[in-house]
C-alpha cells in the first residue's frame, strides 16, 4: 500500500503506462485505446453498412427501379448484410468489452494487450480489404452466407467470393484472439475478492460469449478456407460430381450462423442488464437465475443452426429436434427479460436518455423474439421462408437486440469517453426518430413478406400489393437515418458543450466508474479488495482509496506493468502477472497478414508465401520477448513477500490462453471431422476408393513417433514442476528434433500417398486433415526448439518454468489430433467399408 | 463429495446434453442411412427405441445430477459462499439440462425418423 497524492502517483504511473502520439500511437496495446479503437473503426463500418442500406432502400421504394442493376443490387446487400454482422455488430460488442472488462474487474489491463492489439489490427486491414472490393465493383455479391454452389467457381467465377473468404477469415482473428482475451482475463484477473458469484453480469454475459465465440466462430473459418481452396486450388469439397456436398457449407455456416445472433445479442443483455438496475436505484433481481439464463442461452443457441435449413429436405423427425430446441431458447430469454421488468417494478426507476433506448430495446427485441418462436415451427419456416418476413424478423432482432442497447451504452458511458455529460434533448430526438423511423421500415415489412415478396430481389413488378409496403418501408428507413445522424450529432456536439461528468455520474455499482473520466491507461493507481456484488454502492469511498494508493499493487518504481493474478473461484490473489508494454510488433503482424491476404485474392502466391515466413518469424519474435527477457522489463527485482511475476509460476495466464485457444483449433478439427463423416453418409456421390491412398502401417508409425517425443516431454515437464532443470536443454532440443522429424515423416506420408484432392472430396478431406495435423506437429516442433534455446540464454529454467508448461498443452492437443485422424481415416474406412 | 463444488459443474449440465444433442442428430441420421426403419412402421422402430432410450437416460443422469448438486449446496457452511454458488447454479442447470431433453426429445414419440 502507497498512501500518496493522486497527481504524484499519477505521473509515476503515466510514465510507465502512458500512450505515444503520432505515429508510435501504433505501439500502443492498452486495453482502453485498444477498445476505444475498435469502437471507432465499427462505428465507421456501421456507417458504412448503413448508407448501403439506404441504397437498398431507395431501389426497393418503388417497383421497376433502374437505379441499380441486378449486380450491382447484389454486392450491395451482401456487403450490407457482411458489414453489418462482421465489421460492425461482433466488433462493436467486443470492443466494448475489451474496454470495459478489466475496468469492471478491478484490473489495470487484459492478460495479453499484445493480443488485443492484434486483433484490432487485423480486423482493421480486413475490413478496409473486405470494403475496398465495393468500390473497385469486386464485392462479394452471393449473399452474407455465401450458400455454395452459387458462390462456387462456376457461379461466381470473379474474385467476388474470394473478397469475402479471405477478407471474413482475417477479420474473424480478430474475433477469435479477442474472445480468447476475454475468457483468461475474467477467469483469471479479476480483483482480491471478486469470487464468481460477486462478478458483475456484464462478466458473465461477456464470459459466455466469449466461449461461444472460440467454439462457434471456427465452423466458418473451416468452411471459409475449404471454400477458398476449392476455389483457388480446385480441390472438391462442395461440388457434387466429385464426392461434395454444397449442403455441407449450410451446416458449416449455420454452426456458426445461428450462435452468432447470441453472440450479438448476449453482450448488449449484459449491457442491459448492468445499465437497468443504476437506473432503477436498485440491484438486478434474480442474479443467479440470469446467470443460468445466460449459459443456457448460449448452449441451448448451438442446437438451433439446421432452422436455418428446413427447406433443404431433412427427415421430419430431426426437423422436430430442431424446432422444439428453437422454441425453447426463448425461455431463458424470457427469464432475463422478467428479470429486468421485476427490476423495474421493484426498483424506484429515474428515467435519463439510455432508459429510452432501453425501453425502445425492451419492445422491439420481444417483438422479434416472438417472430423467431413463429419461425421455429416447421410449417411456417416452410411458407416464409426466403421472404422479406425473415428480413424483418432479423432486424428486429439484431437491431433490436443489439443495437437499441448499445447506443443506450454509449449514452450511459460517454462519461467515460468525453469527462462530459449528454444531452437530453437531442437524445430524445435521437431516440423518437430512431424508433419511429425502425418500426415504419420492418413492422411493415412483415406483411410484405407475407405478401410474397422474396428477399434479395433486386426489383418488383408493379400491382403484386408490394408497392405501398415497400414505399412505406423505405420512408421509415430514411426517418430512421435521420435519427441515427440526430445521434451522432449529439454525440459530437456533447464533446464540445457537455456538462462536465462528476464522478460516477450515474450512481453506479461497479469499478469502471471507480477510474478518472476519462480513464488513464493503467485504470487504477491501486487495485481494489472486493467483498461485495455491487462495491460502489457498498463503499462509496472506495474510488478516493483507490487513487490515493490505499489499496492493492500500488508500487510502480520498478518500471513494469502489473495486475493481480487471482484465483478463478475464489478471487485469491495467485500472482502478479507482469504485463508487456507498447511494441511494433502486433501492427506489423497483421500488415504482413494483409500481404498473404491480398497475395492470395490477386494470386500471387510467391507473395503471399514469403509473406507468410516473414510473419511467421515476427510472431517467434514475439514469443521470443516474453518472461525474462530483457524487452519485457524484468531487470528490477520485485519485493520480497510479494506474489510471485506470472511467468515463475506453473499456472498463470498464458496456460489458460493456450487451453481457450486450443478449444477453438479442436473445435475447427472436430468441424472438419464432422465434414469427413457428413459426407462419407450422406454426400449423393461419396467416392471411395478400392484401396485407401494412407499405408496404414506408416501412419501408425508417425502416431507412435508423436506418442514417444509427447510422453518425453510430459516427463521433462514433472521434473520441471518438482523444480528439477537437469539437462533441460538437451532434452528440448532432442524432443524438438523428433516434432521435426514426426513432422517430416506426415509430410512424405501425404506426398506418398498419392492423394488426388482436385479429383474427389474423399481425398480433399484426407489432404487437408493431414495438412492440419502437419502445420500443429511442426509448429509444435519450432517452438520446442524456441524453448531449448530460451534456457540457454537463461530465460527458461527451474525459477521460471512457466513456457514449457504452456507449450505442453500443444503436444497433447496434436497427440490427440494424429490419432484420432488415424482413427477416422485409417480405421473408420476399412471397418465401415471401402479404402 | 468435493467433485460437487467444482467449478466445471456450472456449465456441465449443458456439456451433457450438448452431447446427447450431438449424439441423437448424428445416430438419427448414421442410422437412417445405414437401415433406416420402415415408414409405415410409424413411430415404434428399433432407432426411435435407441434415441429415446438414450434421451431417458440422459434426463435420469442429469436429474441425478441435479439432486446431488442441490443438496451439496445445502451441506456448505455460512462462510462458503462461493461453494454455494456454484453447487446451486449447478444444480439448476442440470435441472434446465434435463428439462430441455425431454422437451427437445418429446417428438420421438410421435414421428417416424426417416421420413
Amino acid at each position: 500500500m502507497i498512501d500518496g497524492r493522486p497527481d504524484e502517483l499519477h505521473q509515476q504511473f503515466e510514465e510507465v503506462w502512458g500512450n505515444p502520439r503520432g505515429w508510435r500511437a501504433a505501439t500502443i496495446v492498452n486495453h482502453t485505446r485498444i477498445g476505444l479503437l475498435f469502437l471507432l473503426t465499427g462505428l465507421g463500418f456501421f456507417i458504412f453498412g448503413g448508407l448501403l442500406a439506404m441504397l437498398i432502400r431507395a431501389q426497393l421504394a418503388l417497383p421497376d427501379q433502374t437505379f441499380m442493376d441486378a449486380d450491382t443490387y447484389n454486392q450491395v446487400f451482401t456487403m450490407h448484410g457482411t458489414v453489418m454482422m462482421f465489421l460492425f455488430a461482433v466488433p462493436m460488442m467486443e470492443g466494448l468489452a475489451v474496454y470495459l472488462i478489466p475496468k469492471m474487474l478491478g484490473a489495470r489491463d487484459l492478460v495479453f494487450p499484445r493480443l488485443s492489439a492484434l486483433g484490432y489490427w487485423c480486423y482493421l486491414f480486413g475490413g478496409l480489404i473486405l470494403a475496398a472490393s465495393l468500390f473497385l465493383e469486386l464485392a462479394p455479391d452471393a449473399g452474407w452466407f455465401m450458400y455454395t454452389p452459387l458462390s462456387s467457381l462456376p457461379y461466381s467465377p470473379g474474385v467476388n467470393s474470394d473478397f469475402w473468404l479471405l477478407g471474413i477469415t482475417f477479420v474473424e482473428i480478430s474475433a477469435v484472439t479477442a474472445a480468447v482475451e476475454l475468457v483468461v482475463a475474467i477467469l483469471r484477473a479479476r480483483a482480491p475478492g471478486m469470487t464468481l458469484q460477486r462478478m458483475p453480469l456484464y462478466a458473465w454475459y461477456i464470459l459466455t460469449m466469449a466461449m461461444m465465440i472460440v467454439l462457434g466462430f471456427p465452423p466458418l473459418i473451416l468452411g471459409s478456407i475449404l471454400l477458398e481452396l476449392e476455389r483457388a486450388a480446385g480441390m472438391a469439397f462442395f461440388d457434387v460430381a466429385r464426392g461434395g456436398d454444397p449442403i455441407l457449407w449450410q451446416h458449416l455456416f449455420w454452426l456458426f450462423g445461428h450462435p452468432e445472433v447470441y453472440i450479438i445479442f448476449l453482450p448488449a443483455a449484459g449491457l442491459v442488464s448492468t445499465m437497468l438496475p443504476v437506473f432503477a436505484r436498485r440491484p438486478i433481481v434474480g442474479y443467479r437465475w440470469v446467470v443460468v439464463a445466460v449459459l443456457t442461452t448460449g448452449f441451448i443457441s448451438f442446437a438451433l443452426w439446421v432452422h436455418h435449413m428446413f427447406t433443404v429436405g431433412i427427415p421430419h423427425l430431426a426437423q422436430a429436434f430442431f424446432s422444439a430446441a428453437s422454441m425453447l431458447v426463448a425461455i431463458p430469454t424470457g427469464v432475463q427479460v422478467f428479470s429486468w421488468l421485476a427490476t423495474l417494478w421493484l426498483g424506484r426507476p429515474v428515467y435519463h436518455v439510455p432508459m429510452l433506448w432501453l425501453f425502445g430495446f425492451l419492445v422491439i427485441f420481444v417483438a422479434g423474439g416472438l417472430t423467431g418462436v413463429m419461425l421455429a415451427l416447421v410449417p411456417f419456416n416452410w411458407q416464409v421462408h426466403d421472404t422479406q418476413f425473415v428480413v424483418a424478423h432479423l432486424h428486429y432482432v439484431l437491431v433490436g437486440g443489439m443495437f437499441f442497447p448499445l447506443v443506450a451504452a454509449v449514452y450511459y458511458w460517454l462519461p467515460h469517453f468525453s469527462g462530459r455529460m449528454p444531452s437530453a434533448r437531442l437524445g430524445r430526438w435521437g431516440f423518437w426518430l430512431v424508433f419511429g423511423g425502425f418500426n415504419l421500415t420492418f413492422l411493415v415489412m412483415h406483411w410484405t413478406g407475407l405478401l410474397g415478396m422474396p428477399r434479395r430481389a433486386y426489383t418488383y413488378a408493379p400491382g403484386l400489393g408490394w408497392d405501398v409496403p415497400n414505399l412505406v418501408s423505405s420512408i421509415g428507413s430514411f426517418i430512421m437515418a435521420i435519427g441515427i445522424a440526430t445521434v451522432l450529432v449529439d454525440v459530437l456536439l456533447h464533446f464540445r458543450f457537455g456538462v462536465r461528468a462528476s464522478p460516477n455520474p450515474w450512481h453506479a455499482d461497479t469499478l469502471e466508474w471507480a477510474t478518472r473520466l476519462p480513464p488513464a491507461a493503467y485504470n487504477f493507481i491501486s487495485l481494489p479488495n472486493v467483498d461485495s456484488r455491487y462495491p460502489l454502492w457498498d463503499h462509496p469511498e472506495l474510488a478516493k482509496k483507490m487513487a490515493r494508493g490505499e489499496q492493492g499493487l500500488a508500487a510502480i518504481a520498478h518500471g513494469r506493468r502489473e495486475t493481480w493474478g487471482t484465483d478463478a473461484v475464489n478471487g485469491e490473489v495467485r500472482e502478479i502477472i507482469h504485463l508487456p508494454g507498447n511494441t511494433w510488433l502486433p501492427f506489423a503482424v497483421a500488415l504482413v497478414l494483409s500481404v498473404v491476404c491480398i497475395g492470395l485474392l490477386v494470386k500471387a502466391y510467391a507473395v503471399a508465401s514469403f509473406a507468410t515466413v516473414v510473419a511467421a518469424i515476427l510472431v517467434l519474435r514475439w514469443s521470443w520477448e516474453n518472461g525474462a527477457h530483457e524487452e519485457s522489463g524484468t531487470t528490477v527485482p520485485f519485493s520480497a513477500g510479494d506474489p510471485p511475476l506470472h511467468w515463475r509460476t506453473h499456472d498463470g495466464p498464458g496456460r489458460w490462453g493456450m487451453g481457450v485457444t486450443l478449444l477453438a483449433d479442436g473445435a475447427l478439427y472436430a468441424a472438419l471431422l464432422f465434414g469427413w463423416f457428413y459426407l462419407w453418409t450422406v454426400a449423393p456421390q461419396w467416392q471411395v476408393p478400392a484401396q485407401s491412398p494412407l499405408d496404414a502401417r506408416a501412419m501408425l508409425a508417425n502416431v507412435l513417433l508423436l506418442t514417444v517425443a509427447t510422453l518425453w516431454l510430459r516427463r521433462v515437464l514433472a521434473a520441471l514442476r518438482r523444480g528439477s532443470d537437469r539437462r533441460l536443454r538437451g532434452q528440448l532440443a532432442m524432443i524438438a528434433a523428433l516434432g521435426v522429424l514426426q513432422s517430416a515423416h506426415l509430410l512424405w506420408l501425404m506426398h506418398a500417398s498419392g492423394l488426388a484432392p482436385k479429383a474427389t472430396a474423399h481425398d480433399a478431406v484426407i489432404a487437408v486433415v493431414l495438412g492440419y495435423a502437419l502445420f500443429h506437429c511442426g509448429l509444435a516442433g519450432i517452438a520446442t526448439g524456441l524453448q531449448a534455446w530460451r534456457v540457454h540464454y537463461g530465460f527458461v529454467d527451474r525459477a521460471a518454468p512457466y513456457e514449457p508448461i504452456v507449450l505442453g498443452q500443444l503436444w497433447y492437443f496434436n497427440l490427440g489430433v494424429v490419432w484420432s485422424a488415424y482413427v477416422a481415416l485409417v480405421l473408420f474406412p476399412a471397418t465401415w467399408g471401402g479404402g | 463429495m468435493m467433485w460437487l463444488y467444482h467449478p466445471l459443474q456450472i456449465p456441465l449440465g449443458l456439456i451433457v446434453w450438448g452431447m446427447w444433442f450431438i449424439a441423437l442428430y448424428s445416430g438419427l441420421s448414421v442410422g437412417c442411412a445405414v437401415a433406416p426403419p420402415d415408414a409405415t412402421a410409424g413411430p415404434w422402430n428399433w432407432l426411435n427405441i435407441v434415441l429415446g432410450g438414450a434421451s431417458l437416460a440422459t434426463v435420469a443422469l442429469l436429474l441425478g445430477l441435479s439432486a446431488l448438486c442441490w443438496r451439496a449446496s445445502r451441506r456448505v457452511g455460512q462462510n462458503e459462499r462461493a461453494k454455494r454458488f456454484i453447487a446451486r447454479v449447478g444444480a439448476s442447470v442440470h435441472l434446465v439440462a434435463a428439462l430441455a431433453t425431454l422437451f427437445i426429445a418429446l417428438p420421438i414419440v410421435g414421428l417416424p425418423p426417416c421420413v
